[in-house]
């Protein structure tokens, strides 16, 4: 996780909350979590990278989020963060509803399919590749690409209160200012806060 | 490797978790690797049902690995540059340290079936007296598959502050009923052999092989999957020279039998009964109202579990029940599923997700 993600991420996470992050990767941001002293747990379905996060001291474990979270409801999680996931899952719209059984707050960070240099791409005819999505469209692990608008949308339609949004730059620096005025245009990536209430 | 075999003698009597005691015992153990000044790079290693303390080096008489050798040495998933590896044989076995084939000083014969039914935490009591006698303050780890992983759990509940991480493979904090009914089977079995005298076969100068081998037979079954019975033996008929007798037909018959067959060589009936009613009765949440969670609020090792997906004797599901209760306890606990192709022996066979994973978490700071 790039490290600006990490820190807006880290400004959103309440002192003494215990944290599940979903897609916890190869356990970097647990591990940042865990020298702050935050109580946390990473689900990951990838073997290889949970054995890297065991390296790290940081616990994970090992699971299809498409096949549920139930486990995970009254386990005394109370802030889910998933960054760079929600676009691989076959089912986000489940995925958020399961968080909400989890936690009441969650953090969740989607690429901006939106982001000009993606529309450029896609005006050319071509399916976009770029840092933020590497992968050719047949090699792919984002099956369910979105916009900023369409998200924000989606959390209209199912009652997610957006707490904070941040939109990040093809740096990953927070948008200038004048930019939020089209940030689906200018953001490459756009940062959550989200709550159910 | 620096190997040593050793014995460890307890001369008080020693109190069992079900009452009842034993007057004293002796374990037998090997070490590998050395302890360091600081005596802080300790690591126990427990044993499956069958297995015995040798858990590492080639024996030169038999040219026998030990069970764990593919883990333990130098370079290897515990390595023994770093580690001191610490591998006992469990009370009520039959290689050495005290069970029912030993002599009860009361009576001058062999305990037999009077062998107190012993615990899984007696056996980390047990433990735990020979990690003083070391003057181990704590095991930087506690690790076994199986019925050694039940161990680990049982170490993490009982002696927290003499643990600081457990490996918990191809175990469970339960058994099921099928895996009891299996067990009573294979007891019946030796029970039933013409031999077994009740149980007093070793005053009677007899041995119940027939019975421990064909119980034995069962459970390597058990210990395997289908398809690793469909890709070692499938269909393949047993070479006409090398039948162990004329009424096998095919490989995986003459396989079995040579298996149950040198089993029932060098292990005592009373042990194997001993040792699956161990088995059957483990339920560390037992002293906590059967309730799990709460045992493990005592529990302050960080968990690593891990199971296979081809076990269908612990499979993955128990696994998981055990993580999620510790979760919920708010134990650091990882999970996972690895890809195996022994079945509930997968456990003993190193590859390279599950020696990484091993290591990685017997390694971090």
């Amino acid at each position: 996780m790039h490290k600006n993600i990490e820190s807006q991420l880290l400004k959103l996470i309440p002192p003494q909350s215990k944290v599940l992050d979903l897609g916890s990767g190869n356990g970097e941001f647990l591990e940042k979590l865990s020298k702050k002293n935050i109580s946390c747990h990473g689900i990951e379905i990838d073997t290889k990278k949970i054995i890297i996060s065991l390296a790290k001291g940081v616990s994970v474990t090992q699971k299809d989020i498409d096949k549920g979270l139930k486990e995970f409801c009254g386990l005394g999680f109370d802030f889910v963060v998933m960054a760079n996931s929600i676009q691989c899952l076959r089912r986000p719209l489940e995925a958020l509803n399961n968080i909400f059984e989890i936690a009441n707050e969650c953090a969740v960070t989607i690429p901006n399919f939106g982001y000009w240099k993606i529309r450029l791409k896609l005006l050319n005819g071509k399916m976009p590749v770029s840092s933020s999505l590497p992968a050719k469209w047949y090699e792919t692990k984002n099956i369910h690409l979105c916009t900023i608008k369409d998200f924000e949308d989606l959390c209209a339609d199912n009652n997610i209160t957006i707490k904070k949004r941040v939109y990040l730059d093809a740096d990953l620096n927070p948008l200038k200012s004048w930019f939020t005025l089209n940030s689906n245009f200018f953001a490459s990536e756009a940062i959550y806060h989200l709550e159910k209430k | 490797m620096k190997i040593q075999q050793n014995s460890f003698e307890y001369k008080e009597s020693f109190h069992l978790l079900n009452g009842g005691s034993i007057p004293g015992f002796e374990l037998v153990y090997e070490t590998y690797g050395e302890l360091n000044p600081n005596k802080n790079n300790a690591v126990l290693v427990c044993h499956a049902f069958s297995g015995s303390h040798r858990a590492a080096g080639v024996d030169k008489e038999t040219d026998k690995p030990g069970w764990w050798n593919e883990f333990i040495g130098p370079n290897k998933a515990i390595d023994t540059n770093k580690y001191f590896v610490v591998s006992p044989n469990n009370l009520g076995s039959c290689y050495g340290s005290t069970g029912p084939a030993t002599l009860n000083p009361a009576t001058k014969k062999p305990f037999g079936k009077d062998f107190p039914l012993l615990d899984v935490y007696d056996w980390v009591a047990s433990q735990n007296l020979l990690r003083k006698s070391l003057d181990i303050q704590s095991w930087e780890m506690v690790l076994g598959g199986s019925l050694g992983g039940m161990q680990a759990l049982e170490w993490s509940i009982s002696f927290p502050e003499n643990i600081k991480k457990a490996g918990i493979i191809a175990a469970t904090s339960l058994i099921s009923s099928q895996n009891i009914a299996l067990n009573q089977v294979a007891r019946d079995i030796i029970r039933k052999d013409i031999n077994f005298e009740d149980g007093d076969y070793l005053i009677a100068n007899k041995k119940p092989r027939d019975g421990l081998r064909v119980a034995r037979m069962l459970g390597h079954i058990t210990y395997l999957s289908e398809s690793n019975f469909k890709n070692r033996f499938g269909r393949k008929l047993q070479d006409i020279n090398n039948k162990i007798d004329s009424s096998i037909n095919f490989e995986v018959e003459n396989y079995l039998r040579y298996q149950g067959e040198k089993f029932s060589e060098y292990f005592d009936a009373n042990s194997y009964i001993l040792l699956t009613k161990i088995m059957d009765s483990f339920n560390p949440a037992g002293r906590y109202n059967d309730n799990l969670v709460d045992a493990l609020r005592h529990c302050k090792a960080k968990l690593l579990i891990l199971s296979f997906d081809d076990d269908w004797l612990f499979p993955t599901e128990y696994s998981k029940e055990l993580h999620f209760a510790a979760i919920m306890a708010g134990i650091n606990s990882s999970f996972i599923e690895l890809s195996g192709n022994n079945g509930h022996d997968s456990f003993l066979y190193a590859n390279e997700e599950y020696v990484s994973a091993i290591s990685n978490f017997l390694n971090h700071a």
